[in-house]
C-alpha cells in the first residue's frame, strides 16, 4: 500500500506544480497583456483614483481639483466654475475618457512626468503626492465678461494676446458642465452624455476651436493682403462702383451686400466692405498668390494648439480654383469655401496686430510641481508670417479706418478713447428652403498703435441674428471683452 | 521525547502562525484605511489564544500526532480570515465565530475518538450519514440552492452544507469496507471473458454506495464534490488493492462519465466553455473567470499589497475565488505560499498514512489526505484556468462554516491517526496484542477445539 500512497502523493505534488506554473503564466508572463485587455479597467480605476493636479487660471481661480470622495475611486474630480471653462479644461471621466486640458496635460495632473518622477523617489516615504498644477494663460474675469457678452447666443469669443499667442479667454455658447461628465455614477454619467449629444446645437463640441465657420467680409483682411503684397494693387487703386461683378468662367454676377452699390479707393472699398472689389480682385491677382496669402495666414491647416484636435480651416487649392475662379471671387470675400474657427480668426487679426507674425496660440502658460517649483513655461513661438512689418502697418490703418469711418464705427469705440482696428463680417449661409441667415463676425485688436488684446467674435446664424450686420451684432460685443481686457490688464 | 520534540515544534509554529495572521490582518486595514485597527491587540490575544488551545488539546490528546499540520491549517486560516476581513467585515465576525466553534469541533473529536480503528466498527452508520447528509439539501423545506447547485441546509438559524460532512463520512465507510474485504476484491473470482473481476457480493455494496452518491451530487449539480468523491473512491480501491487495473478502470468510467455530463448538462457545457475561453462571455458566464485572472495578472509578482488591491470586483471572491484575492495583494510569492502550504500538508498528511501500520488507518489518512489534496487543487486549478472551474472551497482559507468546520475535523483524524502512529507505546502494545493472541491460540489448541472455525480478522499486520 505504501507504494500507491507515494505515487500518488506524487502525482498530488504534480497537480499543485502545474497550478504553479500556471500561476507564474497569469502572474508574470501574461500579466501586462491581461493589464491592458480592453475588457479590464483596472488600470484605468487606479489612475482614476490617484490624486490629480489643479488647473489655475492667471487670475488664481482653481477650475479644476480633485477632493475625496469616498468610495471605490478615492478622488472625485470637480470643476468649482462649472461650465464657464468646460471647453477649456474638457473633463475627466471613467467612462468617456478625456478632453480639453485634462486630456494633453495629462502627464503632469497625474504626476507622470519624468521630473515628477524623480521627485516620486525623493518622496517614497512621505505621504505627499506628487502631481503638477497647470497654470492657464486664460483670466477667469475676462471669459465671465465674454460670457456675459455673449449672452445666450450660439457663438464665440476667442481673445488673446497677439505678442504671446497667450489666449486669455475663449468662450463658446451652448457649453456644458463638466462636473455632468466627472460624476461615478455611470449611468447618470451616460445619460447626460446622451442628452448632450441629442442637442444639435452640439454643446460638447468648443466652436471656438473645434468648428468651422463661413468667414464672412473678416476674410477680406487676407485678399487685402494678397492684393497690396502682390504689387498689383495700391492703395491708390480704384474700384469704380458698381453693384455687380461677372467673374470669369460664368454668367452669374456677384452683388454687394442687399445689392448697394459700392466702390472707391483701395481704404474705401475696405472699410466699407465692397464684395463686388474684392471678388475682383481674387481674380486679378489670381489663385496662386490668393491660395499662398490664405495659407500664409493659417489657413487650409489646423494652428497647433494645447487643446485637443482643433479644427482645420479651409480657403481652397490653387488646382481647384483654376478651374473654378467664380468660386475664388466669392472665396476672396469670405464665401463659398473659406471655413475658419473663432480662434482662427482671432489669430488673422493676431497676426495684423503682431507685425505679420503670428504666435501659436496656447491656452496652459506653465505648470507647476508640488511645491509650486515651475516645471514647464510655454514659450511664445512663431507659428506663421502672414505678412510683412510694414504692410501690417497698412493693414492696421485700414482696420482703423474700418472702426473710425466703417462698418465698425457703431460699435468699436472703445473706453478711454483708446484706438481699435477691426474688420466685420456677415457670412450669408442662404440655406436652400430657408430663409437667409448669417454669421455675424468681428475681427479686433486693440489698442492699434501698440496691440496688447486680438479678438474674433462670431455668432452663429440664427433668425435673430439675420437682422444685423457682423458690426452690429458682434461689434459690442468685441468692445464690451476689449474694454474689459484693457482694463484687467493696463499696458 | 520525539512527542515533546513534536509538540514544541507546533507550539512555536503555531505562535508564528498568529502573528503572521495578526501581521496581513493590521497591514490589510492599514492598506485600506490608512489606520491600524483599534482592536489589534486583543486580535492578536485571541488568534494565540484560539491556537494555543489547539495545540494544548494536542498535548493531552494526540501529543505523538505531526507537529507541522495544525500550524499549516492556522495559517491557511489566518490568511483567508484576514483576506475576508478585508472584503467584508461582517462575513469576517461570522468567520470568527466558525472558526471558534471549528477548533472546539478539532478538540471535540480528538477527545471522542480515542482510537482511528474505532470508528471502522460503525462503517455502516457512517455510510448511512454520509448518504442521509448527502440527500438533505433535495429535502423540500430543508434544503435550499441556487441556480447552479442545491447544496444547502436550513436547520433553524443555522445554514450549513452537509456535503462537506458528507465527505468525511463516506471516506470513513469507505476506508473501512475496504480494510475489510480488499484482498477477496483484489483476488477476484469473477471470471467474464477474459477479465477476472471482483465478485460482485464484495464489490457490489461499494458499488451501489458509490453510484448513489455520486448521481445525488450531480443531481445537485455539484461538479466539485463529484469530482472530488470520484477520485476519492478510485485512489482508495487503488491503494487498498493495489492493483493499477482500478486506476485503468477509473481513468475509463472518469473519461465515460465526462463525455456523458458534457453531452447531457448545459451547465457542464458551459463550464468547459468557459475554461477554454472565458472572454468569450467576459460579460456574462466567464465573467468571474476573467475577473479572477485580471486580478491574479493585477497582484503580478509582489502583489499589490494587503488592502490596496480591488478583489471585491470578482464575485463571490470570498468563497470560491480567495486564492484570487491573494494573488492579487500578496502576488505570486503569496499565492504561491498557499501552494506550498498545501503542498505541505499533504506531504505530512500521506507521511502519516504511509507511516500508520493498521490498513484502516493507512486507507482513512490517504483518503483524507486525498480529499484535503484534491480538493485544494480542484478549486486552484479552477481560478488559475488549469482545469475547468467547478465550485469548491479552498480549504481552511475561504469563508463557510461548514467547510471551516468540516476539514478542521477532517485535520483532528489525521492527527488521531498520526498520533497512534507515533505513539511510542504502540510497538509495545502490539507486543501485548501479539502475545495474548498466541496464548489465547495456544489456550484453543491446549482445549482441543476439534476445526477453528473463525479464523482472525483479516485485520491484522499487513505482510
Amino acid at each position: 500500500m505504501n507504494r500507491q500512497i507515494r505515487r500518488l502523493t506524487i502525482a498530488l505534488l504534480a497537480c499543485f506544480t502545474v497550478v504553479f506554473i500556471q500561476l507564474n503564466v497569469v502572474q508574470v508572463v501574461r500579466a501586462d497583456r491581461y493589464n491592458q485587455s480592453p475588457t479590464n479597467d483596472r488600470e484605468a480605476v487606479r489612475d482614476f483614483s490617484r490624486d490629480r493636479g489643479s488647473i489655475i487660471t492667471a487670475d488664481q481661480v482653481v477650475v479644476a481639483e480633485s477632493i475625496d470622495s469616498g468610495d471605490r475611486f478615492k478622488k472625485q474630480r470637480r470643476y468649482p466654475t462649472g461650465a464657464l471653462f468646460g471647453h477649456v479644461t474638457g473633463y475627466l471621466s471613467f467612462v468617456y475618457g478625456s478632453d480639453g486640458v485634462e486630456r494633453t496635460y495629462n502627464d503632469v495632473l497625474a504626476g507622470r512626468t519624468p521630473e515628477l518622477q524623480l521627485e516620486n523617489l525623493d518622496d517614497l516615504f512621505s505621504d505627499r503626492s506628487n502631481v503638477g498644477d497647470v497654470i492657464l494663460t486664460l483670466r477667469a474675469d475676462l471669459q465671465q465678461v465674454a460670457r456675459d457678452a455673449l449672452g445666450e447666443q450660439e457663438g464665440s469669443v476667442v481673445l488673446l494676446d497677439p505678442r504671446s499667442g497667450a489666449v486669455k479667454a475663449m468662450w463658446s455658447f451652448p457649453a456644458y458642465d463638466p462636473n455632468l461628465l466627472a460624476g461615478h455614477d455611470f449611468d447618470e454619467v451616460g445619460a447626460v452624455r446622451t442628452f448632450l449629444l441629442a442637442d444639435p446645437r452640439n454643446p460638447l463640441l468648443a466652436n471656438s476651436y473645434r468648428e468651422n465657420y463661413l468667414t464672412g467680409s473678416t476674410f477680406k483682411v487676407v485678399t487685402a493682403s494678397a492684393a497690396l503684397e502682390s504689387g498689383v494693387y495700391t492703395l491708390d487703386s480704384f474700384f469704380p462702383p458698381t453693384d455687380s461683378y461677372t467673374p470669369p468662367q460664368t454668367d452669374n454676377p456677384i452683388q454687394n451686400y442687399e445689392g448697394s452699390t459700392c466702390g472707391g479707393t483701395f481704404p474705401e472699398v475696405f472699410r466699407r466692405s465692397c464684395n463686388t472689389a474684392f471678388a475682383e480682385m481674387s481674380v486679378t491677382v489670381g489663385p496662386e498668390i490668393m491660395v499662398d496669402k490664405a495659407e500664409d495666414y493659417g489657413f487650409n491647416m489646423a494652428p497647433p494648439f494645447d487643446l485637443p484636435r482643433p479644427a482645420e480651416s479651409s480657403f481652397g487649392t490653387v488646382d481647384f480654383f483654376e478651374d473654378n475662379l467664380p468660386l475664388l471671387a466669392i472665396g476672396g470675400f469670405g464665401q463659398g469655401e473659406t471655413m475658419a474657427t473663432p480662434l482662427g480668426m482671432a489669430l488673422v487679426a493676431a497676426g495684423v496686430a503682431n507685425g505679420g507674425v503670428i504666435m501659436e496660440p496656447h491656452v496652459v502658460a506653465e505648470t507647476r510641481g508640488p511645491d509650486g517649483n515651475l516645471l514647464e513655461r510655454t514659450e511664445p513661438q512663431p507659428w506663421r508670417t502672414a505678412i510683412e512689418p510694414d504692410l501690417a502697418r497698412t493693414m492696421t490703418d485700414l482696420m482703423v479706418q474700418v472702426v473710425n469711418d466703417g462698418t465698425a464705427r457703431c460699435c468699436m469705440q472703445l473706453a478711454g478713447g483708446v484706438q481699435a482696428a477691426a474688420k466685420t463680417g456677415t457670412a450669408q449661409l442662404n440655406p436652400e428652403g430657408e430663409p437667409p441667415a448669417s454669421h455675424a463676425w468681428i475681427i479686433a485688436f486693440a489698442p492699434a498703435e501698440a496691440p496688447r488684446f486680438a479678438i474674433a467674435v462670431m455668432v452663429k446664424a440664427t433668425p435673430e441674428v439675420t437682422a444685423g450686420t457682423g458690426g452690429t451684432v458682434a461689434g459690442p460685443i468685441a468692445r464690451q471683452v476689449l474694454d474689459a481686457a484693457l482694463a484687467a490688464e493696463p499696458g | 521525547m520525539i512527542a515533546a520534540e513534536r509538540r514544541s515544534t507546533e507550539l512555536g509554529l503555531v505562535v508564528l502562525a498568529a502573528l503572521i495572521t495578526t501581521g496581513a490582518y493590521a497591514l490589510a486595514a492599514l492598506g485600506r484605511t490608512a489606520d491600524l485597527p483599534a482592536d489589534l491587540a486583543p486580535f492578536l490575544g485571541i488568534v494565540i489564544g484560539l491556537l494555543v488551545a489547539a495545540h494544548v488539546t494536542n498535548r493531552f490528546l494526540a501529543p505523538n500526532a505531526d507537529g507541522v499540520l495544525l500550524p499549516l491549517a492556522a495559517l491557511l486560516n489566518g490568511l483567508g480570515y484576514a483576506i475576508i476581513a478585508r472584503l467584508d467585515t461582517d462575513l469576517a465576525g461570522l468567520q470568527a465565530t466558525w472558526t471558534l466553534v471549528s477548533i472546539g469541533a478539532y478538540a471535540l473529536t480528538l477527545l471522542v475518538v480515542r482510537r482511528a480503528t474505532d470508528l471502522a466498527r460503525y462503517k455502516w452508520t457512517f455510510a448511512f450519514i454520509g448518504m442521509a447528509l448527502l440527500v438533505m439539501p433535495l429535502v423540500p423545506g430543508l434544503g435550499f440552492g441556487n441556480a447552479s447547485a442545491r447544496l444547502w441546509v436550513s436547520i433553524g438559524p443555522i445554514n450549513f452544507q452537509p456535503g462537506e460532512f458528507a465527505k468525511i463520512a463516506l471516506a470513513i465507510f469507505f476506508a473501512a469496507y475496504l480494510t475489510e474485504r480488499r484482498e477477496l476484491i483484489a483476488a477476484g473470482g469473477w471470471k467474464l471473458g477474459p477479465f477476472n473481476l471482483p465478485e460482485p457480493r464484495h464489490m457490489g455494496p461499494l458499488l451501489v454506495a458509490w453510484a448513489a452518491s455520486l448521481l445525488v451530487m450531480i443531481g445537485q449539480k455539484d461538479l466539485g464534490s463529484s469530482l472530488l468523491f470520484f477520485a476519492l473512491v478510485v485512489v482508495l480501491l487503488w491503494i487498498s488493492t493495489e492493483r493499477a487495473s482500478f486506476l485503468v478502470f477509473g481513468a475509463f468510467l472518469f473519461a465515460t462519465g465526462a463525455v456523458l455530463a458534457w453531452s447531457q448538462f448545459s451547465h457542464v457545457q458551459d463550464r468547459v466553455d468557459v475554461w477554454l475561453d472565458p472572454w468569450a462571455q467576459a460579460e456574462g458566464l466567464g465573467y468571474q473567470l476573467v475577473q479572477a485572472v485580471y486580478a491574479l495578472a493585477w497582484g503580478g509578482t509582489t502583489g499589490t499589497g494587503l488592502g490596496l488591491g480591488d478583489p471585491s470586483r470578482i464575485p463571490e471572491v470570498q468563497n470560491d475565488f480567495i486564492f484570487a484575492a491573494i494573488g492579487e495583494e500578496l502576488g505570486l510569492l503569496g499565492a504561491t505560499a498557499v501552494i506550498a502550504a498545501f503542498v505541505l500538508m499533504v506531504g505530512a498528511g500521506m507521511r502519516v498514512a504511509v507511516q500508520a501500520e493498521r490498513p484502516f488507518e493507512k486507507l482513512l489518512a490517504a483518503g483524507l489526505t486525498t480529499i484535503l489534496g484534491v480538493q485544494a487543487f480542484i478549486i486552484l486549478g479552477g481560478v488559475t484556468r488549469v482545469v475547468p472551474l467547478t465550485g469548491v472551497t479552498l480549504p481552511f482559507v475561504s469563508y463557510g462554516g461548514s467547510s471551516l468546520l468540516s476539514n478542521y475535523i477532517l485535520l483532528a483524524l489525521l492527527m488521531r491517526i498520526s498520533d497512534s502512529v507515533g505513539r511510542p507505546t504502540a510497538g509495545t502494545a502490539r507486543v501485548g496484542w501479539r502475545a495474548r493472541r498466541s496464548q489465547r491460540r495456544a489456550d484453543r489448541r491446549a482445549a482441543g477445539a476439534t476445526a477453528a472455525t473463525a479464523p482472525s480478522t483479516p485485520g491484522g499486520v499487513p505482510a
